[in-house]
C-alpha cells in the first residue's frame, strides 16, 4: 500500500463470469493498494454503462478499467460487444472535455483457462503509464 | 419520434460560461428514445460538465432533474420553484421544448443542449431514421406507407427515377430506394393500380412559408 500511497487510484469493473475465486483473488490486492483500488462486481460486462465510467472518474479514479471475458465467450451473448461500445462512447466523452482517452482500459480475456482477476489487474497497473488526473493544477489523492 | 443529438461538449460550455449554478433538464419523451436527452443522457452530460470545469478551475454547480415532456405545460411547470436555485437551464429536449422551458420561465436563460434533427423512426437499437417531413399533406394512403417525399432522395412523388440498383439509391448506397419498397408493397398487396394516379407538385403552402405552424382542435380546449 506504501508504494501506491502516490500515485493513481483505479476503480476496476469486472464481468463476475471472468474469475469463480474473485472474492479471494481481488481482497489481496484490496489489501495492498487500500484506498487505491475499488472493485465494482457487474454480473455481466454488458451491464456496464457510460456513466459508471465516469462516475468513476469523477469520484476520484484516474483510471477506470472493465474486465470482460473475450468475443465469442459471454455467457449471455454478446454482453462484452456492447461493453466494448460503451467503454469507446465514454473514452469519446472524457476526450471531449480534455482528459486522455486511455483512462478508461477495456481488457479483454479470452476464457481457455482459469482466469484470475488479481493477475489481470496486476497486469494492468504494471503497464499503466498515467499519472493522476490533474484536476486544475491539483490532484484529488485519497487518504488511505 | 422527434430525433436530436447532443451538441459538442465545446459548444455547450461556450454557451454555459457566464453562469455557475446551471439545471439540466432532460426529457423523457422523443429525446430519451434516442438516447440523447433522458434521464441517462442528463446525468453523463451533467457529470462531464462537473469534470470539465474541474479541470479548468471553474466552480460550478450543475443540478439535474428530467420532466416526462418538455412540450407540455403541466409537465414543465413541476420546475416552478425548482429553478429559482440556478443560474441558468440547459435543456436536453427538442427545439419545441427549449422554447416552452423559456416561455415558462422568460426570466432565466434556457439553452439547447441538443440540436433537433428530424422526425423519425427507431429503425433498431441505436439506428434512428427519417421517415416524416411534416408537410401537412400525407399522402402514404397511396404509397404502402412508405413516405416518398421524406425516404425518396429526390422526393419524387411519382416515381420511380429509373436510378435504382439493387433495391438501393444511386445517391446513397446505405439508403434503400423507397420506389422499390413502395413497389414491392404495392404488388404484394395486388394494389399496384395505386401507381396510375399521378401526383401533382407538392401544395408547400401548408408546410411553410406563413410563420409557424399550428393545429387547434377545439373539443380538446378548455374554457368557452
Amino acid at each position: 500500500m506504501a508504494q501506491q500511497k502516490k500515485g493513481p487510484v483505479f476503480a476496476i469493473f469486472f464481468c463476475q463470469q471472468l474469475d469463480a475465486r474473485q472474492d479471494i483473488n481481488r481482497r489481496c490486492l484490496e489489501k495492498e493498494f487500500g484506498s487505491h483500488i475499488r472493485f465494482f462486481p457487474i454480473p455481466c460486462s454488458g451491464r456496464i454503462e457510460p456513466l459508471h465510467l465516469l462516475k468513476a472518474i469523477e469520484s476520484g479514479a484516474d483510471m477506470a478499467y472493465l474486465l470482460t471475458c473475450g468475443e465469442g465467450d459471454c455467457r449471455y451473448g454478446e454482453g462484452n460487444i456492447r461493453a466494448k461500445k460503451r467503454v469507446n462512447y465514454a473514452q469519446g466523452l472524457i476526450e471531449e472535455i480534455g482528459l486522455e482517452r486511455k483512462r478508461i482500459v477495456l481488457i479483454s480475456k479470452k476464457i481457455d483457462a482459469p482466469v484470475s482477476i488479481d493477475i489481470l489487474v496486476r497486469e494492468a497497473i504494471a503497464g499503466n503509464d498515467m499519472l493522476p488526473i490533474q484536476w486544475n493544477g491539483h490532484n484529488l489523492q485519497v487518504d488511505d | 419520434m422527434i430525433t436530436a443529438e447532443r451538441k459538442p461538449i465545446t459548444e455547450i460550455e461556450a454557451m454555459l460560461n457566464p453562469f455557475r449554478r446551471i439545471l439540466v433538464v432532460g426529457c423523457g419523451t422523443c429525446v430519451a428514445e434516442c438516447a440523447a436527452g433522458g434521464e441517462k443522457e442528463v446525468a453523463l452530460l451533467s457529470s462531464a460538465l462537473r469534470m470539465d470545469a474541474r479541470l479548468k478551475g471553474r466552480k460550478i454547480e450543475v443540478g439535474e432533474v428530467t420532466i416526462d415532456r418538455q412540450c407540455v405545460y403541466e409537465f414543465i411547470n413541476e420546475l416552478t420553484g425548482f429553478v429559482d436555485h440556478y443560474d441558468a437551464i440547459l435543456s436536453l429536449g427538442c427545439g419545441a421544448g427549449v422554447q416552452a422551458v423559456a416561455g415558462l420561465f422568460p426570466k432565466m436563460p434556457v439553452l439547447p443542449g441538443l440540436n433537433t434533427k428530424f422526425i423519425g423512426e427507431t429503425k433498431e437499437t441505436g439506428l434512428w431514421i427519417e421517415n416524416c417531413r411534416a408537410c401537412g399533406d400525407c399522402k402514404l394512403g397511396y404509397f404502402a406507407g412508405v413516405c416518398p417525399l421524406t425516404r425518396c432522395a429526390k422526393g419524387l412523388l411519382n416515381g420511380p427515377c429509373g436510378g435504382s440498383k439493387n433495391g438501393v439509391c444511386e445517391t446513397n448506397p446505405d439508403t434503400p430506394c423507397a420506389w422499390q419498397m413502395i413497389i414491392d408493397r404495392l404488388e404484394g398487396r395486388g394494389q399496384i393500380d395505386l401507381l396510375q394516379t399521378i401526383f401533382p407538385p407538392v401544395d408547400w403552402s401548408k408546410y411553410e412559408g406563413k410563420g409557424p405552424r399550428k393545429i387547434e382542435r377545439e373539443d380538446q380546449r378548455s374554457g368557452s
